[in-house]
């Protein structure tokens, strides 16, 4: 039951990767993306993270996908479709060098042995159970704590033993921020001069569509 | 679960989106579809991640969550990356007038 | 008749969230709730509100409203229906034909995602996830994506500025709206809306305690904003750039919308009277009805009629509140409403969680609610939360004073200088 679950969000997840790489129609590429980053996030369901999930969901497709999209717009050369495909020439060799890569990948998961001797990771064919009983090693009963009320036990590692990633990937965020809304802002070129002395200047000396798009593409960043 | 589903499987998905990320970066042209590119490369590492986290045993000391923790992490990152990119690939538009990447190869001017 | 262990594993225990056993009976369940709930009562209450928000907006305007079609106009939304359907789908010629209908799906797919975790009464919740406030988030975030991709589908310059102004209040009111339910979380200890619902039955309802308030009405504030209602709805007003991102839409596709923003106004209501109102309880401070719940089946079809029947009351009051507030207020101007969500809604947010918190150690960390603890906590938090809106109130005028918002409009003041 769960096998064929995961064949079919693996299908559709593979496809829809295929779709963003290899479509010609970027809005369609950033829908393709969409609908990858839910068959990623149905993976985590199916891993039993479910908070994980929907953090994925609000991250990515929430935040993430909306300011791609905001990007396509912004940077698209005529109003239509915009077809910046894959050069011919570069198909063949491109899809062969991917192939390659994945037989590669492949290899490795396949004959991988860790240092210490283990077994193969072949023989992983179904996780540790969690199912409370009476002889089970320490950690079982912290793991089957951490699945059933993941956001607590997130919220307890981030501040106890995570806590100096938490600080630095808030810090990331805050000049992620900061330094994208200086990045895309439009810089005058000279103070104006006050407003009501000019009225021949016109209601916004021309900045009016530019900022409405800085200011979506602000706040978008910074959700 | 009692039927489940070989660690394999998730490790061969995340290796085969690795993978297309990977073809999608090298040979796309657009801007835009790069960092697309790059988002699949990243969701593809997380779902490694977890998979692990959840078929292994954890090593002593780090705790029941440490792959979901690190997946958060790289998220995180994501998303920062995201933004900042496409703050540059805006400043590369207004000065080249196209988000071509071919297009971007001066390091002055 | 449903037998008796169905009734009895309906109703979940609430500490005890392990992992759902997919056998036959759960499907039943599912297959029942999707029937029954999903493709029957919700769309069915979508519609009588649409009668009704006709209904209110007429007598607040001193007239009647919908009458001619069935006693009392009863009839009004099925007409509605039977007239969007057969209207004839007109789509541009240049627009991108799958894209144009996802947009819609899209939207109405978030907003039925909503109801999934509400728990409308004991057992009476469709999926009870443990992490089911970031469900709702991450749920809730899905529909400013369908509406760009609306006005981008459309290829309608109109559209496409309408959409991406829709775009830019819902991402902003999103963070207020997710911050507002920062306390709720953390005085249950839980993201689970029936520890939630549990919660509130031992410390009385979220809403009164001065943090909890002022979550509430934040929530409140952001939630209409995130479904387009006025006065947030310049995405959407027919004379704010033609009609916003869904100019292009006409039929059952602009009907999608519809039920859409219907839906989520339902579906905000809903959360908001679990989340802040103890969804179904009568009374605030008692635990009536939940401990007449014994073993036998009658006891819980009891308590269950009582819950959802006081459930259904409190939402039909937050909906009839959203309706008066569209009847009243007029619409908020752009960058006023940008100002207001980050200006004056976050700030304000984040303050209450350290409230929050305050509250948490003076009053729930105790164990049991005494009056005692409750009656310091509310002066206490009470203070602080009227010092923290009195300041950023404050602060904001002189920051207006310093920068008038009206800077842009240099024909304003000149203009009326003139007229003298």
């Amino acid at each position: 039951m769960a096998s064929i679950l995961f064949l079919v969000i693996a299908t559709i997840g593979l496809a829809t990767a295929l779709g963003t790489v290899l479509s010609r129609n970027l809005v369609r590429a950033g829908l393709y993306l969409v609908a990858f980053f839910f068959a990623v996030a149905c993976l985590f369901v199916l891993l039993e993270a479910e908070f994980l999930a929907a953090i994925q969901v609000l991250v990515y497709i929430g935040a993430v996908a909306i300011l791609l999209m905001f990007g396509i717009m912004l940077t698209r050369d005529t109003m239509g479709d915009d077809t910046t495909a894959i050069p011919v020439g570069w198909m063949v060799p491109g899809l062969f060098g991917g192939l390659c890569v994945f037989a590669v990948l492949v290899v490795g998961i396949n004959n991988s042995i860790a240092p210490s001797g283990w077994s193969p990771w072949e023989g992983t064919s179904s996780r540790p159970s969690i199912v409370k009983e009476e002889a089970e090693p320490g950690w079982v009963a912290e793991r089957r704590e951490a699945v059933n009320d993941m956001g607590r036990v997130i919220g307890v590692e981030l501040m106890t033993r995570y806590v100096v990633p938490f600080e630095v990937a808030g810090l990331l965020l805050t000049a992620a921020l900061v330094g994208a809304i200086a990045l895309a802002h439009r810089e005058d070129p000279d103070p104006k001069p006050p407003r009501s002395a000019n009225r021949a200047a016109g209601p916004g000396a021309g900045d009016g569509p530019s900022t409405e798009a800085e200011e979506p593409v602000a706040s978008s960043v910074s959700s | 679960m009692n039927n489940d589903i070989p660690l394999n499987w998730f490790l061969y998905f995340a290796a085969a989106s690795f993978a297309i990320g990977l073809v999608g970066v090298l040979l796309r042209r657009n801007a835009i579809a790069v960092l697309m590119a790059i988002e699949i490369i990243l969701n593809a590492a997380n779902v490694n991640l977890v998979a692990f986290w959840r078929y292994g045993t954890p090593a002593p000391g780090s705790g029941p969550l440490p792959g979901v923790i690190l997946a958060i992490l790289v998220i995180t990152v994501a998303a920062a990356e995201v933004a900042v990119g496409i703050g540059l690939i805006l400043l590369c538009y207004r000065r080249w007038r196209v988000a071509d990447v071919d297009r971007y190869d001066t390091m002055s001017g | 008749m449903i037998p008796d262990e169905v009734w009895r594993s309906a109703v979940v225990p609430v500490a005890n969230l392990q992992l759902v056993e997919l056998n036959l009976q759960t499907w039943i369940r599912w297959a029942l709730w999707l029937a029954v709930g999903f493709a029957g009562i919700f769309p069915g209450i979508v519609a009588y509100m649409v009668w009704l928000e006709r209904k209110v907006a007429a007598r607040f305007q001193d007239r009647i409203g919908p009458n001619r079609v069935g006693p009392l106009g009863l009839l009004q939304p099925i007409a509605d229906a039977i007239k969007l359907i057969t209207k004839e789908n007109i789509v541009p010629r240049s627009a991108d034909r799958i894209v144009h209908l996802l947009a819609p799906i899209l939207v109405l797919v978030s907003a039925f995602l909503v109801m999934a975790v509400v728990p409308f009464a004991v057992g009476l919740v469709p999926v009870d996830l443990p992490s089911g406030l970031v469900y709702l988030i991450a749920v809730s975030s899905l529909s400013p994506l369908g509406i760009f991709l609306a006005g981008w589908s459309s290829r309608n310059k109109y559209s496409l500025l309408g959409a991406m102004r829709a775009v830019a209040q819902l991402v902003s009111y999103e963070v207020p709206q997710v911050l507002a339910t920062i306390p709720v979380a953390l005085w249950a200890g839980s993201l689970s809306l029936v520890t939630i619902f549990d919660r509130q039955l031992e410390f009385g309802w979220n809403v009164f305690s001065p943090p909890g308030f002022l979550a509430f009405a934040t929530f409140l504030i952001a939630g209409v904003a995130e479904v387009n209602r006025t006065p947030f709805d310049l995405p959407e007003a027919e004379s704010e750039i033609i009609a916003g991102y869904h100019t292009e839409y006409t039929g059952m596709r602009f009907g999608l919308f519809f039920l859409a923003e219907y839906l989520s106004v339902f579906g905000v209501s809903c959360v908001a009277t679990v989340l802040f109102l103890g969804g179904g309880t009568p009374i605030p401070f008692l635990e009536f009805p939940v401990d007449l719940l014994g073993d036998s089946t009658a006891s819980l079809i009891v308590v269950n009629l009582i819950l959802l029947s006081v459930f259904l009351l409190k939402v039909l009051g937050f909906i009839f509140l959203m309706f008066w507030i569209r009847a009243t207020l007029p619409r908020m101007r752009v960058d006023r409403l940008m100002n207001f969500a980050w200006k004056y809604l976050v700030p304000l947010s984040i303050l209450n969680v350290f409230f929050a918190a305050i509250w948490y150690e003076m009053v729930i960390r105790p164990g049991g609610l005494t009056f005692g603890n409750w009656l310091r906590g509310t002066l206490v938090t009470g203070v602080l939360v009227a010092a923290a809106v009195y300041l950023t109130f404050l602060l904001n005028r002189k920051l207006a004073e310093a920068k008038p918002l009206d800077a842009d409009w240099p024909s304003v003041a000149p203009a009326t200088e003139a007229a003298r």
